[in-house]
């Protein structure tokens, strides 16, 4: 249930922001879109609208090949430390 | 001519000086095969999200160039030659909204070593618009 209020009230917060380009190298704000394991948000829960969900998708396939965010994250990886690399 | 990126992850064993001077050679590859580099930026020594061939770290360092796209290959084909990259990445920008996007990073790199001071304030105040959409 508390998944499903976070994301309670959808829109698009690129739009909002008129976000035109991301760039990869900016992981703050990638993080957004990216789950705990740092897997990618779907839509419905992020309420990304198309356009910028097919945007920070490439850009974080770039951010995962340039080994700025992680492809998987496994169990003992979450637990010592997920968020280390964004500091 | 057309506008690109690359980022190369440099060993972390190496030398301070040797790392500037793998670089040099980096700048090299790209300048002899007709590009011209139009910013760098550096990021320096940076946690890796995963270990490539063992190393937990990396030397990271963005080129912003232009040159014709013709030459991408045998520029990409020098960094796989090369082994002291870990890796690297080529970005193309292609589209005017990339273009425009790829003119706002080079100014930004090339503001960044000059004024820093300059820099912090546009960053505080992007930070605070993402804020307050998030409100």
């Amino acid at each position: 249930m508390s998944e499903k209020r976070k994301y309670k009230k959808r829109y698009c917060k690129y739009c909002e922001a008129k976000v035109d380009f991301m760039d990869y190298k900016d992981v703050a704000n990638i993080r957004f879109s990216l789950s705990e394991r740092y897997k990618i948000m779907p839509r419905r829960l992020t309420g990304n609208c198309k356009r910028h969900q097919d945007m920070i998708s490439t850009v974080i396939k770039r951010a995962r090949a340039a080994a700025l965010v992680p492809y998987t994250v496994t169990r003992k990886q979450v637990v010592t430390a997920p968020f280390e690399n964004l500091k | 001519m057309r506008k690109y990126e690359n980022l190369v992850i440099v060993k972390p064993t190496l030398t301070a000086e040797e790392i500037q001077a793998s670089i040099n050679a980096i700048e090299e590859v790209i300048t002899s095969n007709g590009g011209e580099i139009a910013a760098r930026d550096t990021m320096g020594m940076r946690k890796l999200a995963y270990p490539i061939e063992k190393n937990e770290r990396g030397y990271y360092h963005v080129v912003y160039y232009s040159v014709a796209p013709a030459a991408i290959a045998e520029i990409e084909r020098r960094f796989r030659i090369n082994e002291d990259l870990l890796r690297f990445v080529t970005i193309k920008y292609d589209t005017n909204r990339e273009v425009a996007a790829w003119n706002g990073l080079v100014e930004k790199a090339n503001k960044a070593p000059e004024a820093p001071k300059a820099e912090e304030a546009p960053a505080e105040e992007a930070e605070a618009t993402t804020e307050a959409a998030a409100e």
